[in-house]
């Protein structure tokens, strides 16, 4: 018996428009790029609209209806989500369609992508719950796996997830830390008491990610007989493969006419024919299969680049600058009691922006395979330490106002709030 | 002629080769903008590669730098190495106008009735058209006498010695586009003639190298050339070599320093400098601009700066050495060159060299291959301000300029170009 777990993340950050020093005081509008080019959030979410989340959808709908059998989890991250309820509600409801079929699981992260388990536990179990928040109002659901930012995880991590009550969490499945064993089982973390975790099967995820238009790859082109052999083979040395992917994949990475739709639409029928193979979300993997040994990730993880770790987001002086003073406000920001000023310090909290700071490509000259909208690393840190100066001033003032600061020093509030 | 011809001795054959005749103007000590030391790094690394045999040809400049120069270029940088030189009187240099050609003339023609020597017999030409051609039948004479199998050619007053040279021995000929009429001139201007020199060198020539993207797209869309006869090979690095003197003066302890270093003409932007830094002293009073370099736009910029009420914070510094540039690169917090057109721009290498942050226009060639500095359109003094600040702001952000900055140009080494240059060779010389 094998299982195939299919997990797509869709996230897209409130990128900062170009925020001058001229700007700082004066202006509020601090995501409200409206060029129509790669740092206009709305013209972002409408184009992979266009490309990938509405055909994508209209796919998986077709499926789920044909097949009762497929299932497949998402994880949407609340900037995402509150992008969609702002700029596109149709493609919000293409989501919601999606998981009344009942064959979809809905996972939980924190709301804001962010990377605050790094900095402050406090304020990433308080965005954990802002998102289960937003997933039960808008779908109705209630998570019980739970996936960390860029799947960002340690056996920390593990153990404060099984404190908040989730049954399942996902990671990384990477080869220093499995050794000789194979991803395609089901481990407990190091530490923890009942927590399971699914790691991810990179190989088979990326053939389909990253390769599957790659004409110089031996295997292209991938066919679905082809990759629905792979997955049988696991049948026997396996219990789940959990492919584990970017949903831009399809349509946007991916582009159309490289047949990935096509593919897309023939997996699950190729798949099923086999009478051993089944398709799970998530938790009815946690609940079917028993741990077959510990996953010890005693450092840090992530589903990064060759080396799996944290270098895309902090490491380079200006990113570790840019971190460390976005969560030295925090204590002030919340003091000040102002809900829309706390949202957006959180929405400078996601992990996008400090990955656009990220030098380690860069500097090979190799400026095409970097992902970034500003012009270089350089140009997104001074957005962003300009953004926060004037959200720095702005939380200043207020707390002066109500004599939290006296003579620029945090004084205890004498009232409770 | 006859002191010609005397020199002719110090050639000396070399074993066979691929043998390059390349002409050029100028040669370090002794030049007037960044091509002559070009040709002096790209040749200095080909003549590294096996089958190279490169003659370097270039006119006399006045007799007095001349001296000097020929005493650097033999005793210390090319001992030993297969290159020779080859020098012919002319009064030609990188930049050098119709006008200034007859100013520098009139100069040492004097200078030379001063000393007893009869001007009757001059070696120079009355005007610069006619020096070029002066020139190529110099050069005409080389190859009357020795063969070579391909020619190199740098700017439109090597041209015509270039094409005759070519035709002469019917090898192959490669064009380098450092500048062209056209950009001198900013379109409006240019001198027909040396419009049409530069034309016909690049119609005749097999292969065109030109020195960024924004000089290409120049010579495809004012010059009509083939873009598939162009090829881009982009310098590398510039040494400034070791710092001399790093005496800091006082100001430095109280202020940050912002530097400009270039001539000051419109070409290079000084004046979108002047306006940015306006724009800096909202935010920072403790500041020094320093603009290092001479031009005709000077005494406008000193009263621009008046104007603003910034004079204060402003040092002039006029024309400056190598050693200078090692210091003002030290001093300055964060460079800047504000250039409104630039085939390249050598001096954002040098700055990087000297681990300084560095902003860059967009409008520059050097922009196209950099990565670890910022860039900014000329016209945006608002944004070219915003990057300035967070520059001296935030030391994080300076100090990974710096680093990087550092390690990238240090990558960015001469090899690569000279490889390129004697691949083109290749390639012609088995297709002719």
């Amino acid at each position: 018996m094998v299982s195939l777990c299919f997990y797509f993340q869709v996230h897209q950050p409130y990128r900062i428009r170009k925020y001058s020093v001229f700007d700082i005081g004066n202006k509020k509008d601090y995501f409200e790029d409206r060029s129509g080019t790669k740092l206009d959030n709305k013209w972002i979410v409408d184009k992979v609209a266009g490309k990938c989340y509405l055909p994508t959808n209209a796919v998986l709908l077709e499926l789920l209806k044909k097949h009762p059998e497929f299932k497949i989890s998402f994880s949407l991250s609340g900037v995402f989500l509150e992008q969609l309820e702002e700029f596109a509600p149709d493609v919000l409801k293409s989501f919601q369609d999606l998981v009344e079929t009942g064959q979809v699981e809905i996972l939980s992260e924190t709301y804001y992508h962010s990377l605050s388990f790094l900095y402050d536990k406090e304020e990433f179990r308080a965005q954990v719950e802002l998102h289960r928040d937003l997933v039960k109002r808008l779908f109705g659901a209630q998570p019980t796996v739970f996936r960390n930012t860029e799947l960002i995880y340690n056996n920390e991590l593990a153990g404060e997830i099984e404190a908040m009550g989730y049954k399942g969490v996902i990671a990384e499945g990477a080869d220093h830390l499995l050794g000789w064993r194979s991803p395609n089982f089901l481990y407990k973390p190091v530490g923890t008491e009942r927590i399971k975790v699914l790691l991810k099967n990179y190989k088979l995820s990326d053939d389909v990610a990253f390769r599957f238009s790659n004409r110089g790859w031996k295997d292209w082109p991938l066919t679905v007989p082809k990759y629905v052999q792979w997955l049988n083979s696991i049948n026997g040395s396996g219990e789940v493969i959990n492919l584990f992917m970017d949903y831009e994949t399809f349509g946007e990475h991916q582009w159309e006419d490289t047949g990935i739709f096509e593919f897309l639409r023939h997996l699950p029928e190729e798949f099923l024919k086999h009478p051993d193979n089944n398709f799970k979300t998530p938790s009815e993997v946690v609940d079917a299969y028993p741990t077959r040994g510990e996953y010890d990730a005693h450092s840090f993880i992530s589903w990064a680049d060759l080396e799996r770790d944290l270098s895309a987001w902090k490491g380079n002086e200006i990113q570790d600058a840019a971190m460390d003073r976005i969560y030295d406000i925090g204590e002030r920001v919340k003091l000040t009691g102002n809900d829309k000023l706390i949202h957006r310090w959180r929405k400078l909290q996601t992990s996008d922006h400090f990955y656009y700071m990220c030098t380690k490509w860069f500097s090979d000259g190799d400026v095409h395979k970097y992902f970034n909208p500003y012009e270089s690393p350089y140009e997104a840190f001074i957005a962003y330490m300009n953004v926060l100066q004037d959200l720095e001033m702005e939380v200043n003032d207020i707390l002066k106002e109500r004599g939290f600061v006296k003579d620029g020093i945090l004084v205890e509030p004498r009232i409770n709030l | 002629m006859e002191r010609f011809k005397s020199k002719r001795v110090h050639i000396i054959l070399e074993k066979d080769g691929m043998k390059v005749l390349m002409l050029g103007w100028e040669f370090p000590p002794y030049f007037a903008g960044g091509a002559g030391i070009v040709c002096y790094e790209l040749t200095k690394e080909m003549v590294k590669m096996d089958d190279v045999d490169m003659t370097y040809v270039m006119p006399f400049g006045p007799e007095e730098v001349l001296e000097q120069h020929l005493r650097v270029l033999i005793a210390n940088n090319f001992k030993g190495k297969k290159i020779k030189f080859k020098r012919i009187p002319s009064l030609l240099g990188a930049y050098t106008s119709q006008k200034e050609y007859s100013q520098t003339k009139r100069l040492i023609d004097q200078k030379r009735a001063k000393m007893g020597i009869d001007n009757t017999t001059s070696l120079y030409g009355e005007n610069l058209l006619e020096e070029v051609y002066n020139f190529a039948e110099r050069v005409n004479t080389i190859v009357d006498d020795e063969s070579f199998d391909v020619v190199h050619a740098h700017d439109w007053t090597t041209f015509p010695a270039a094409i005759r040279a070519s035709e002469e021995m019917k090898k192959p000929l490669i064009v380098h586009m450092h500048i062209t009429e056209f950009d001198k001139s900013g379109g409006n201007g240019a001198d027909p003639h040396i419009y049409s020199i530069e034309k016909e060198g690049m119609e005749k020539a097999d292969k065109i190298i030109a020195i960024s993207e924004k000089v290409k797209d120049g010579l495809v869309k004012n010059y009509g050339i083939d873009p598939a006869k162009i090829e881009i090979v982009y310098h590398a690095k510039i040494d400034l070599g070791p710092d001399k003197n790093l005496d800091f003066p006082k100001f430095k302890d109280k202020n940050k320093v912002i530097l400009y270093a270039g001539r000051m003409t419109l070409q290079k932007g000084p004046d979108y400098f002047i306006e940015a830094a306006k724009k800096v002293t909202n935010f920072y009073k403790n500041v020094i601009f320093i603009m290092a370099g001479s031009g005709d736009q000077m005494n406008a910029m000193i009263e621009r700066t008046a104007q603003l009420g910034i004079s204060d914070k402003f040092l002039f510094h006029g024309f400056y050495t190598r050693d200078e540039a090692n210091q003002f690169f030290n001093l300055a917090d964060v460079f800047v060159m504000p250039s409104v057109s630039e085939p390249f721009g050598l001096v954002p290498f040098e700055a990087m060299g000297k681990n300084t942050p560095t902003i860059i226009s967009k409008q520059s060639g050097a922009s196209e291959i950099l990565s670890n500095v910022l860039k900014v359109d000329f016209w945006d003094t608002d944004r070219m301000a915003d990057q300035i600040v967070s520059v001296l702001r935030h030391k994080e952000l300076s100090g990974t300029m710096k680093k990087e900055g550092k390690s990238e140009v240090e990558k960015l080494t001469w090899d690569k170009p000279a490889r390129r240059c004697v691949d083109i060779y290749k390639d012609l010389i088995g297709k002719k």
